[in-house]
C-alpha cells in the first residue's frame, strides 16, 4: 500500500510517515504544492493525506487537479480549519474524509484504512489478527471460525485496536474514535474502561487469548506479547 | 424629543419673545407719537385763543364739544407756566371717567389774568392704538402658524436623506458590501452619508482583515498542537519512557487537547458573533433532541441518571449545526455537572424548550454565568468555561432569548424561541 503525505509542517509530516511506515504501509512525503504536483504526475498512490493549506498553493486546487487527472486514489484532507465550508468544498471535490487538526494518528490511520477498503473492492474485506477474524464489509467477527456478537461499540472498538495493533492508545485517542469530539466528559474514561472489559471478557469467552493490555495511566495497546 | 421639535420650540419661545418685545416698544413709540400729535393740536388750540386774545383783546366763546373742552379760570397772579399731561376726567356726556390730554396755560387779557384749561379726549388715540395692537398680535399668530406649519412640512422633507441614511445603517451587516448611500443637495447629509461610506468600507476590509486573521490563527494554533499530540502519542509507544513518565505525557496529552478545543470554541463564537451562519436550514428540533440523548443515552446509564423527554413536533428555520451546539452543549452539562442517579427533565413545545437537571452545583450567578471563561468556584470537572456563552450566542443570533433559573434544587435554562 502507496500513501504520499502532503503536509508542510516538517515535525508533524515526520510523525504522520513513521507512525504510517510503522502500520506497514509505504509512504512518501512532500511538503510543498509544487513538489506534490510533481509526485502526483510520476506515481500512482492508493491513498493521499493531504493538508489543504499549503504555502506555495490551496490544498483544494491540488484536489481538483487530482482528480481532473481521473486518478482513484483515496484522498484523505487534514486541515487545521474546522470549518463546515471547507469541509462541503473537499468532500464536493471528491476528498474521501476530512480530519481536523489536531488529530490522533490512530485516529487517521483507522480513516486511510476505510478509505483503502473501500476503494479496493476486489481486495479483501477481511481482517485478521492471529485467530480473530473481521469482516468490515459486513461488520462480522470471527473467532476460530465461529461467529462472535458485539455491540457497535465494542466492533469499533476492536477494529481501532486492530487497525493501531502494537501501539500504545490513549485513552482520549480511543474515546474520541467512539464518542466524537463531543464527548468530553471526564468520567468518560470510566466508560471506555466498562467497554473495553466487556469486549475483553466477549473475546476470552470465545477462546481468543488476551490481547488487550492495560498500559497504566495511559490507554491500552492491542498486542501478542 | 425630536431635533425638529427641540429647535421649533426654542424658536417659537425666541419668536414670541422677540414678537412680544417688538410689540412693547411698538406700542410705547405709537403712544409717544399720538400723544405729540394731541400735544400739537392742543399747542395749536393756544396760539389760536393767544391769536383770538390779541386782535380782539378779549376771550374767545368757547364752545365745548364732546372731544374737546376748554375753561378758563381767572387767578391772582400771571401763570407763567405751560403745562402738558394726562388726566382720567368725568365725561358728562359719555358718563365715565376717560383719559384726557390736558394743556393748562395762562393769558393776561386786559390786565385780567387767566389760566387757561383745554382738555381734548385720548379715547380716539387709545382706539387707534388698541387696533395697531391686535393687528400686531394677529400677524405674530399668523407668522408663528405659518412657520410651525412650514416647519413641520419642510423640515419633513429636508431630514429624508437623513432618515434614509439610518435606515440603511440600520439594515446594515458585515459580509455584505459597503454601504454606497447617494448624494444629497444638503451639504451637512452630504458630509454624514460620505463619512458612512467611508467608515462601512473600512469596518468591511477590517472585517476581511480579521476573518483572514482568524483563519489563519486557526492554522498557525492548530498545527503546532498535531504536531504536539502526534509526538506525544510517538512518545507514548516507548515503553521505558512511558514507565516513567506517564503522567507527564497525559498531561500534555490532555492539555493540548484542551488548548485545541479551547481554541476551536472561540473561532465558534467569533463566527457567531459575526454572523457567518445562513440561518435558511429547516430544524426537527425534537428528532434533533431525540437523537442527541441516544447518543448520550450511554454515559446517562452509566450514571445511573433518569432522563425525562416530554415533546411535541417543532419545526424552525435554523441552522443544523448550531441547533446540534445548543442541544448537545445544555445535555452534555446537564449531565456533566449532575450527580449519580441524579435527572435531567427535558421539555419541548411550540414556543420554548427546557432543560433542567440536578447537581451538585448550588445556585449560580445568573448575571455572570453567560459569561465567557465564567465558571463556578466548586466545579470539579474541567470544561472551557465558554459552552453556555456559545449557546448564548446562537440564540442571540437567532433571535431567540435564553433564561436560567434555580428552582427545587434543579438548574434550569429555557429557550424562547
Amino acid at each position: 500500500m502507496k500513501l504520499l503525505i502532503i503536509e508542510d509542517e516538517p515535525s508533524l509530516n515526520k510523525s504522520i510517515v513513521d507512525y504510517l511506515t510503522d502500520r506497514q504501509y509505504l509512504c512518501e512525503s512532500v511538503s510543498s504544492y509544487a513538489a506534490a504536483v510533481e509526485k502526483i504526475e510520476c506515481y500512482q498512490y492508493d491513498c493521499i493525506v493531504l493538508d489543504i493549506m499549503l504555502p506555495d498553493g490551496n490544498g483544494l486546487k491540488l484536489l481538483e487537479h487530482i482528480k481532473a487527472n481521473k486518478q482513484s486514489e483515496g484522498i484523505i484532507i487534514i486541515s487545521a480549519r474546522n470549518e463546515l465550508e471547507d469541509k462541503v468544498a473537499g468532500i464536493e471535490l471528491g476528498a474521501d474524509d476530512y480530519l481536523t487538526k489536531p488529530f490522533h494518528l490512530p485516529e487517521l490511520s483507522v480513516r486511510i484504512a476505510a478509505i483503502i477498503r473501500r476503494k479496493n473492492l476486489q481486495g479483501s474485506n477481511l481482517l485478521a489478527f492471529e485467530e480473530i477474524e473481521m469482516d468490515v464489509l459486513g461488520k462480522a467477527v470471527a473467532i476460530n471460525n465461529r461467529a462472535l456478537v458485539l455491540t457497535r461499540k465494542e466492533y469499533d472498538l476492536l477494529l481501532y485496536f486492530i487497525i493501531n495493533k502494537n501501539r500504545v492508545l490513549s485513552k482520549n485517542a480511543i474515546a474520541e474514535h467512539l464518542w466524537g469530539d463531543d464527548m468530553d466528559m471526564a468520567d468518560n474514561h470510566d466508560f471506555l474502561y466498562t467497554h473495553v472489559k466487556n469486549l475483553r471478557k466477549k473475546l476470552l469467552q470465545a477462546g481468543a487469548k488476551d490481547y488487550i493490555k492495560s498500559i497504566y495511566g495511559i490507554g491500552y495497546k492491542f498486542s501478542i506479547a | 424629543m425630536k431635533l425638529f421639535s427641540k429647535y421649533n420650540r426654542i424658536n417659537i419661545i425666541a419668536s414670541i419673545l422677540i414678537f412680544l418685545g417688538g410689540c412693547l416698544a411698538f406700542y410705547f413709540v405709537m403712544d409717544y407719537v399720538l400723544i405729540k400729535q394731541l400735544d400739537e393740536a392742543l399747542e395749536t388750540e393756544e396760539s389760536e385763543i393767544v391769536q383770538y386774545v390779541q386782535s380782539h383783546n378779549s376771550l374767545p366763546e368757547i364752545v365745548n364739544t364732546n372731544d374737546q373742552q376748554t375753561y378758563f379760570v381767572e387767578v391772582a397772579e400771571p401763570f407763567s407756566k405751560t403745562i402738558y399731561h394726562s388726566k382720567k376726567l368725568w365725561n358728562k356726556s359719555e358718563q365715565e371717567s376717560e383719559w384726557m390730554r390736558q394743556l393748562i396755560f395762562g393769558i393776561t387779557v386786559s390786565n385780567r389774568h387767566y389760566q387757561i384749561t383745554v382738555n381734548k379726549s385720548q379715547e380716539e388715540t387709545k382706539g387707534f392704538l388698541q387696533l395697531i395692537v391686535l393687528i400686531a398680535a394677529t400677524m405674530i399668530a399668523l407668522i408663528l402658524i405659518a412657520g410651525y406649519i412650514i416647519n413641520r412640512v419642510v423640515l419633513k422633507r429636508l431630514w429624508q436623506p437623513f432618515y434614509n441614511s439610518i435606515h440603511s445603517i440600520s439594515n446594515y451587516q458585515l459580509q455584505q458590501q459597503a454601504i454606497q448611500l447617494p448624494s444629497t443637495p444638503i451639504e451637512e447629509f452630504n458630509l454624514l452619508n460620505h463619512t458612512i461610506n467611508q467608515m462601512t468600507a473600512r469596518v468591511e476590509k477590517d472585517y476581511q482583515t480579521l476573518k483572514a486573521f482568524t483563519g489563519n490563527a486557526a492554522h498557525e494554533m492548530q498545527t503546532p498542537l498535531a504536531v504536539i499530540s502526534t509526538n506525544t502519542e510517538s512518545l507514548m509507544q516507548d515503553e521505558t519512557v512511558l514507565k516513567l513518565h506517564h503522567t507527564t505525557i497525559s498531561t500534555i496529552e490532555e492539555a493540548a487537547k484542551r488548548l485545541s478545543r479551547l481554541n476551536q470554541s472561540l473561532l465558534l463564537l467569533t463566527k457567531i458573533e459575526n454572523r457567518r451562519f445562513d440561518l435558511t436550514e429547516k430544524i426537527q428540533w425534537d428528532e434533533l433532541i431525540q437523537k442527541r440523548a441516544s447518543e448520550l443515552n450511554e454515559l446517562m446509564v452509566s450514571q445511573n441518571i433518569h432522563l425525562s423527554i416530554d415533546t411535541v413536533p417543532v419545526t424552525a428555520v435554523f441552522h443544523q449545526h448550531l441547533a446540534d451546539i445548543i442541544v448537545s452543549n445544555l445535555l452534555g452539562n446537564a449531565i456533566r455537572y449532575n450527580y449519580q442517579s441524579g435527572s435531567i427533565d427535558i421539555q419541548l413545545n411550540k414556543s420554548a424548550f427546557t432543560i433542567s437537571n440536578t447537581s451538585t452545583l448550588p445556585s449560580l450567578d445568573e448575571t455572570r454565568i453567560f459569561n465567557r471563561f465564567y465558571r463556578h468556584p466548586e466545579t470539579k470537572v474541567d470544561g472551557n468555561g465558554l459552552g453556555l456563552s456559545i449557546v448564548q450566542q446562537v440564540c442571540h443570533a437567532a433571535g431567540y432569548t435564553i433564561s436560567y433559573q434555580y428552582n427545587n434544587n434543579r438548574h434550569i435554562f429555557t429557550i424562547h424561541f
